[in-house]
């Protein structure tokens, strides 16, 4: 096998006809993020969420079931629902007032004696589309039929963490979102390089031991674990920046981060549990929505654990570089703005007629090639 | 699949009897192995049982309440009832050793699991309903691990309960994917179980979901129990914005009473498709469909007779029948038309009907 061979083309990172395709081949296709399970928790509740080339929105019934629809109008296609709210009895569309029920059924025409009198309501209802909950987070499909969820993640269940997502609670500083400069395949690959955690962040992930990586792909979803290293594992209970997690067994105390496909990634560690929702937005832009819960327990214990490991922390984090000013990434000390430099500095040298990939790590980077080979499999016709 | 009718009954050995209440019983039957395929069953099936008795031929359905899926010999469990001729021969009569004459499985009122299937059950279960509804949730812990259940179960009172034992074993094994929440319409004082108090109304069919709302969303809610029970329960689903699609019943017990004498049958001419064979019947007025065949000696399958089991179940092709009680139907059924023979009347001069067996 060459491995200097790019398996994806250039063209794959910088072309609107690759992004358009894989809008429709992959993101229309599969199982799509949706938020957590605490986002609707009551009847009446819905958020609506982009999947693909699908829109679709989520509302909960009275029976405190998920219903999912695409979120259009079957009169003349308007989308019906905003981002997100609650009390909603019926659906009705903004621009005629065409109701419709939480099942999705039309029952609302205005003047339909008059404007439709031969309307066959039942064949207009709401296009249903597939929800599902699976590890306290809420997946939708654009499919009304889709292969069950525990098809597409069962086989890699047993490989991530042992975290009980449903019993952590959400920590409101752990939410944002970052707009990175590149490529969304630019930002997987650069979440499953195990070759650059021992570099980029030298300074910044040196409390997990990445000589003993375990890791792979199960099906199109990518797993990995590795351990603590053995200077925070000694003091841990001081050292940890939250509270450990409680059901978190000792061999299994350590950092799991999947990559599921096409583009969750989820940090599970022994204090935290993460998502990184990765969201294309252009051939060279991509969104991250971040989310993380922790322990619930007071904020007393956050404000006791924080002192216990400030010393610890203070030592362990550096910048990989001296900075160049305060805003430098590579100064930050923060692991995360040490990646968005990273894949924004690849990008950057894609549009070059001189760019080419020269090796890459036969171990390290192993997942990087084995990625690219996944999405040209889901996209047909590419090399 | 027989349904009880133009297949023969077969010689079933009871291997065992096991007292379950101080009313229920149930007879664990041997199957040789030449029979294993005709009787092969699904979560919530019957099997006829036939009985001689003062110079008659008694049949009744009753459900398997054991699991094709773990590993289980065929069981029924059958109540005694208080006049029931059937029930009380079984229970006086049978003994390990005792041979039965039986018909094959039959019954669409069933749950079928899938191995990747994520899936929330909901079981409202009443009295001896619980007899499909346990075969159904012993299915799906042993092959349809991602799903869970939910069993809302009334009884009287705690020593009524059938296979509370069972149900017991069941929690300590299967504690992530099985609840069990108890109703008891009149526990005595002294009674450590832990219940509802009353009977499984609207307002207990909204707290069990409030209680335990569905984590996987493919929800599917499975009623057994009398008459009224079915009913209410059904509505209360309904009002809570279950799709009827989702809800799946079954009678047991008490019918609703069957008052409906306000259409008399027409005398009509019957043409019945048995299985590919025909048979031209004349049916007398007064009669239901299955009555004139059985007077004819027609061989169709029944076994209830009183439109819960859904053995005597064929296709309306040509004419009109009024129905009294079809409620082993779903109402898409009947818009599809079927027909239940032991509860139509003829109201055309001509009749087609389909039946297979």
């Amino acid at each position: 096998m060459n491995q200097t061979m790019p398996i994806l083309p250039v063209e794959a990172y910088v072309d609107t006809e690759w992004f358009e395709r894989e809008q429709r081949l992959i993101f229309s296709k599969t199982w799509r993020f949706a938020g957590l399970a605490e986002d609707i928790s009551e009847p009446g509740q819905y958020l609506s969420v982009q999947a693909g080339l699908n829109n679709l929105f989520i509302v909960m019934g009275r029976d405190h079931r998920l219903r999912a629809f695409h979120n259009i109008c079957r009169h003349r296609g308007t989308q019906l629902l905003r981002a997100e709210g609650k009390g909603r009895k019926a659906i009705t569309c903004p621009y005629h007032d065409w109701t419709y029920d939480l099942e999705g059924r039309l029952i609302s025409v205005p003047q339909q004696e008059k404007e439709f009198p031969d309307l066959d309501t039942s064949c207009l209802g709401l296009l249903p589309a597939s929800v599902d909950l699976w590890r306290g987070m809420l997946f939708v499909h654009p499919d009304p039929d889709a292969d069950s969820i525990m098809q597409w993640f069962g086989d890699v269940e047993p490989y991530l963490g042992p975290h009980r997502p449903e019993e952590l609670v959400e920590y409101a500083d752990g939410a944002g979102q970052e707009e990175i400069r590149a490529n969304w395949k630019i930002v997987v690959e650069n979440y499953i390089d195990a070759y650059h955690l021992a570099h980029l962040h030298s300074g910044t992930l040196a409390m997990y031991d990445h000589s003993r990586i375990e890791s792979g792909f199960v099906g199109p979803h990518f797993a990995f674990y590795e351990p603590l290293a053995p200077h925070y594992a000694k003091n841990l209970e001081a050292n940890a920046p939250y509270p450990l997690i409680d059901h978190v067994p000792a061999d299994k105390l350590g950092a799991f981060v999947p990559m599921l496909f096409p583009g969750l990634g989820l940090s599970e560690t022994e204090s935290a549990w993460s998502i990184f929702h990765v969201v294309p937005l252009a051939p060279d832009r991509t969104r991250v929505v971040l989310r993380t819960k922790v322990m619930n327990v007071s904020e007393w214990q956050f404000a006791k654990q924080e002192w216990r490991s400030a010393g610890f922390w203070s030592t362990q984090i550096r910048g990989k570089y001296e900075g160049h000013g305060d805003d430098d990434p590579m100064a930050s000390g923060d692991f995360m703005q040490e990646d968005i430099y990273a894949c924004e500095q690849q990008q950057k040298s894609l549009r070059s007629p001189y760019f080419s990939v020269g090796a890459t790590a036969r171990h390290g980077e192993a997942a990087v090639r084995d990625f690219q080979r996944l999405v040209a499999q889901w996209v047909e016709g590419a090399p | 699949m027989g349904r009880g009718g133009a297949v023969k009954p077969f010689a079933l050995r009871v291997t065992e009897v096991v007292p379950e209440t101080a009313e229920a019983k149930s007879f664990v039957f041997d199957v040789p192995p030449e029979l294993r395929q005709a009787f092969a069953w699904r979560p919530g099936q019957h099997v006829t049982v036939v009985v001689e008795m003062d110079g008659e031929s008694l049949r009744r359905p009753y459900t398997v309440s054991a699991s094709p899926h773990a590993g289980e010999p065929l069981r029924i469990t059958v109540k005694r009832q208080r006049r029931g001729r059937v029930s009380g021969y079984l229970h006086d009569h049978v003994q390990g050793g005792s041979v039965l004459r039986v018909m094959p499985p039959f019954g669409g009122f069933c749950l079928d699991p899938e191995p990747t299937s994520h899936r929330t059950l909901y079981l409202f279960a009443a009295g001896s309903g619980i007899t499909p509804l346990y075969a159904m949730l012993r299915s799906v812990l042993a092959a349809e691990p991602y799903s869970t259940v939910h069993l809302l179960y009334g009884n009287r009172n705690a020593k009524s309960m059938i296979f509370r034992q069972q149900l017991d074993a069941l929690l300590q094994t299967h504690d992530e994917h099985l609840s069990v929440t108890h109703v008891l319409s009149s526990p005595s004082w002294w009674s450590a179980t832990e219940a509802w108090r009353g009977r499984i109304d609207a307002d207990a069919v909204r707290r069990f979901i409030d209680t335990f709302p569905p984590y996987a969303q493919d929800a599917q809610y499975f009623i057994c129990g009398p008459g009224s029970m079915n009913v209410d329960v059904r509505r209360a689903l309904m009002d809570l914005d279950v799709p009827p699609e989702r809800i799946h019943a079954e009678f047991f017990g008490a019918a609703p009473p069957d008052d409906d004498t306000s259409v008399v049958a027409v005398a009509s001419q019957l043409t019945v498709q048995l299985d590919g064979v025909r048979h031209d019947v004349a049916a007398p007025e007064g009669k239901t469909v299955l009555q004139a065949l059985q007077q004819a000696e027609v061989d169709i399958p029944y076994a209830c007779q009183s439109g819960l089991c859904g053995a005597c179940k064929g296709r309306l092709r040509r004419g009109t029948v009024h129905q009294r009680a079809p409620l082993a139907l779903e109402k898409t059924e009947i818009e599809q038309g079927w027909v239940l023979t032991c509860q139509s009347v003829a109201t055309s001069p001509q009749l087609w009907l389909d039946i297979e067996a």
